[in-house]
């Protein structure tokens, strides 16, 4: 390739990258300006009279009658006991499938999990949301986590990593007559970190950024995540108060492109190894 | 080895089993059972706040499939919609995001990284943020886009009131929401391609269009069908943008399908329809999935 080509290709792809962090750049701008200024139309980057005011009130509950500090401890707090669940029951499933051969039902078992890939969340969600209106449980933090922890792609993922494990180190290890819980947590999980790792970041970014079922699931103010609470000043009361919507939207997206930037290896796998094989 | 496990004893299988259960229990409990349940709901008059639920066999379904009633408008204008935007937002993301990834492979390897990290970064970003960041882009007076087209003297465009410029809107959020997504597929289909191929091409004097007509497409055309299908999924499933940024407007134009099931079941308290029409709309969505299982077996044995 020439070198101006080379160059025009550079140029170009430092265009896009502009246009598309563009949105996010003026995100966090109008983030830190008054709402009369967010609403002027004027294109500057930089405020005119930088404030911090929409992140003070936001987090103090000044807006929607709730913190939305309180937002955000509900959104962490469930997106990681959801993963942390995820991480320990689709493990042991794993194994049990991969390194197991008595596992009763082991044939029934694992063309079903992999088949319920394809379900579609549209065919779950209103008997889910009935299921646990009838067990009482809308409104609380066990509806915003249990429905997380029934998708099979982190056993499907971690069961693909297990069956190729060694033959040669699990064998030794029986032989010193090491029991099934060991060979799991002492063998097993220690050279699995980085697969474990990529479920991890994969499971708490679908849970922190989803939305509807959080929507529905919860019905007091102080019960929402951070996703649904933005949902929620977007369509009632807040629709053009700019500056304190963007300062919202930027305190949600901040864990997200933290972990997003640095587990993008990860997360890249984890797309990769789901789809194609 | 072997025979350790064909001895295996009732105690060792049950203790196997334990591994199992705790997910199995999650499993049935939140996906099976939900699933038997919407079948159940689906075939009785299940009222939102109504404790008696009568069975009523497969009056929810024969309703949405008699023309004229509520239920037959909600769902197969609904249907339309969500159609609609299948067919206008699925080319657009095979397009840009085949275009996207062989732009940043083309790129000298000590940047591409960096690119790929910021054409895959909105696809971090929760439904919800995505979709109120482009509420305020879009605003009619005071939007950075219509601001900006007001500085170049061209007229403010109802990006979010006005056909069609609600659908440009609508595939515009999504293409910068998703492309890093299906760019990522493509970079790794695109590394899968062996360099000889494009080697012996340039013997034979091909130029760049001939060798990727004749080379690339051919190659990852086993993941060109992957991203169609999952992208034509990701489609049908569109909530997100419709519901916060055009509110299905303007009228009912954007009013996709899982915006009227829902509104079924939670504004008009009829579940029990809602679940008739999130079955029909799931079966849609199956049947594509399968229609791709078949295909890309046939194209692997080939």
């Amino acid at each position: 390739m020439s070198k101006a080509k080379k160059a025009g290709l550079l140029l170009l792809a430092v265009l896009i990258a502009l246009m598309i962090l563009l949105p996010l750049v003026w995100m966090i701008s109008t983030a830190f300006k008054n709402d009369f200024e967010a609403l002027s139309g004027r294109m500057n980057f930089l405020p005119k009279k930088p404030t911090v005011d929409n992140f003070v009130q936001g987090l103090n509950g000044e807006l929607m009658n709730t913190p939305v500090l309180r937002w955000i401890v509900n959104s962490l707090t469930v997106g990681l006991i959801g993963t942390a669940i995820v991480l320990l029951i689709d493990s042991m499933a794993a194994f049990a499938l991969a390194r197991l051969p008595d596992l009763p039902l082991r044939r029934i078992l694992l063309p079903m999990f992999i088949a319920s890939l394809m379900i579609p969340g549209v065919l779950t969600f209103l008997p889910m949301y009935m299921e646990f209106n009838s067990l009482g449980l809308i409104n609380t933090y066990p509806a915003l986590i249990l429905p997380a922890t029934a998708g099979a792609f982190g056993v499907f993922l971690l069961y693909q990593f297990f069956i190729s494990f060694p033959k040669e180190i699990e064998e030794a290890a029986r032989m010193d007559g090491v029991n099934k819980w060991t060979l799991y947590s002492r063998i097993l999980m220690p050279s699995a970190v980085s697969i474990m790792a990529t479920l991890g970041i994969f499971t708490f970014m679908g849970i922190y950024n989803d939305f509807v079922w959080p929507l529905y699931a919860t019905t007091s103010p102080e019960m929402r995540t951070i996703t649904a609470g933005i949902a929620m000043m977007a369509t009632g009361s807040y629709t053009q108060s700019y500056g304190k919507l963007m300062a919202m939207t930027t305190i949600a997206a901040l864990p997200v492109v933290i972990i997003f930037i640095l587990g993008q290896k990860s997360f890249v796998k984890a797309i990769t190894s789901a789809g194609v094989k | 080895m072997e025979e350790l496990f064909l001895k295996s004893t009732l105690n060792s299988r049950l203790t196997s089993f334990l591994f199992i259960l705790p997910y199995l229990a999650a499993f049935g409990l939140f996906l099976l059972f939900p699933i038997i349940y919407g079948v159940v709901i689906s075939l009785q008059d299940f009222e939102l706040l109504s404790a008696d639920h009568p069975f009523v066999g497969l009056q929810n379904y024969i309703k949405i499939f008699t023309p004229g009633t509520y239920e037959n408008s909600v769902f197969f204008g609904g249907l339309w919609t969500t159609i609609q935007f299948v067919i206008y937002s699925v080319p657009m993301l095979i397009l840009v995001g085949l275009g996207l990834a062989m732009l940043v492979n083309a790129l000298p390897a000590r940047v591409r990284s960096w690119f790929r990290t910021f054409y895959f970064l909105p696809y971090a970003l929760s439904a919800s943020v995505m979709a109120v960041i482009w509420l305020m882009m879009f605003d009619t007076n005071a939007g950075f886009l219509n601001s900006l087209l007001m500085k170049l003297g061209i007229a403010s465009i109802p990006w979010l009131t006005g056909t069609p410029w609600v659908w440009i809107a609508l595939v515009m959020t999504t293409l910068w929401w998703t492309i890093g997504f299906n760019m990522i597929i493509f970079v790794n289909a695109l590394n899968e391609v062996p360099e000889d191929f494009y080697e012996a091409a340039s013997i034979d004097g091909a130029n760049a269009w001939g060798k990727f007509v004749s080379i690339t497409l051919p190659s990852i055309r086993p993941v060109m069908l992957f991203v169609m299908i999952t992208s034509t999924i990701a489609s049908f499933n569109i909530y997100a943008q419709p519901f916060l940024l055009t509110r299905g407007g303007p009228g009912n134009t954007t009013r996709v399908l899982l915006m009227n099931v829902l509104d079924q079941a939670f504004i008009r308290k009829d579940v029990g329809s809602a679940s008739a029409m999130a079955i029909l709309m799931a079966l849609l969505i199956m049947v594509i999935s399968v229609i791709q299982f078949r295909l890309t077996n046939r194209k692997e044995k080939v």
